[in-house]
């Protein structure tokens, strides 16, 4: 493993306790689902593991990404938990409300990370079967699954040093 | 009491505009972005605005210097994952009312907003 390969490695490592703990205090707090932690891998691929993916860019100290992936399935339910209301398929208002969730979470771990000054971009909701993520070459993404009330869902976090 | 939502989600503007409702508050309109929030706000006179800070077109804390060119004193509440300490001071720096952290509860909104203004009972 290169030098900056294993930079961007630590990094990334460096955000999974914040995003672990982001997650579970977001989830209780907005959807009264507590999620628990089924898996974490370094991920080899650029296929998500789920058909929706709610993706933000991050930018700072460090650049990165971090995407919730979800199954179209959890993401409806994501919009009944928030707002009561039934949706039979993906449409505007169910990636509205993962957006925002996601948006949420990324939000709190970046709070916990504060000596990288990150930004965060827009929530990107990409919701098409087989898609891919791609990550710039020099960064090694994580995958932590979980599992919870509304389904399973997995979070990407791939970083490396702007410096 | 007549309340600003500005917040590019559909669902958090959602959200608000029910914590709003369950006070009593039903005098409510909402903005996508700064541009059409200060539009909005140059056309009625408005109690308290609640803005997000991350948005497309124009950010929440450009929104803010924008709405203190024009008045000093209306209270803007700023709703936000921004919760690192230097983007709190960058807020109070440019005139934010008070600073509240998503996600928040109902209780936690309305303790903020008696702040400011008075909720009808």
């Amino acid at each position: 493993m290169s030098t900056v390969t294993r930079q961007s490695s630590e990094l990334t490592s460096d955000c999974v306790n914040p995003v672990l703990n982001a997650t579970k205090s977001v989830f209780e707090a907005m959807l009264g689902c507590t999620p628990v932690r089924t898996g974490i891998a370094l991920k080899e691929d650029t296929q998500p593991r789920y058909e929706i993916s709610a993706v933000i860019g991050v930018t700072g100290r460090a650049v990165g990404t971090i995407a919730l992936s979800l199954k179209a399935s959890t993401s409806i339910e994501i919009l009944y938990r928030l707002l009561g209301i039934r949706a039979e398929e993906i449409n505007a208002e169910v990636c509205d409300a993962v957006g925002e969730l996601t948006n949420i979470i990324v939000g709190s771990t970046k709070a916990k990370m504060e000596e990288l000054q990150l930004s965060i971009s827009i929530p990107s909701i990409i919701t098409s079967k087989g898609h891919n993520l791609h990550y710039p070459s020099k960064v090694q993404p994580i995958c932590i699954e979980f599992d919870s009330e509304i389904g399973p869902f997995a979070i990407e976090v791939g970083f490396a040093s702007n410096e | 009491m007549k309340v600003l939502i500005v917040d590019d989600s559909g669902t958090m503007r959602t959200i608000q505009r029910r914590c709003l409702n369950m006070l009593g508050i039903t005098e409510v309109a909402e903005a996508e972005d700064g541009v059409q929030a200060l539009d909005i706000f140059e056309r009625a006179n408005f109690d308290i605005i609640l803005s997000d800070w991350n948005m497309p077109n124009m950010d929440g804390l450009t929104l803010l210097k924008e709405i203190r060119q024009r008045d000093a004193n209306i209270p803007v509440i700023m709703i936000t994952t921004e919760a690192e300490r230097a983007r709190v001071v960058t807020a109070i720096q440019a005139g934010v009312s008070d600073y509240l952290i998503k996600p928040f509860t109902p209780d936690v909104l309305k303790e903020k907003m008696e702040r400011w203004v008075t909720i009808p009972s």
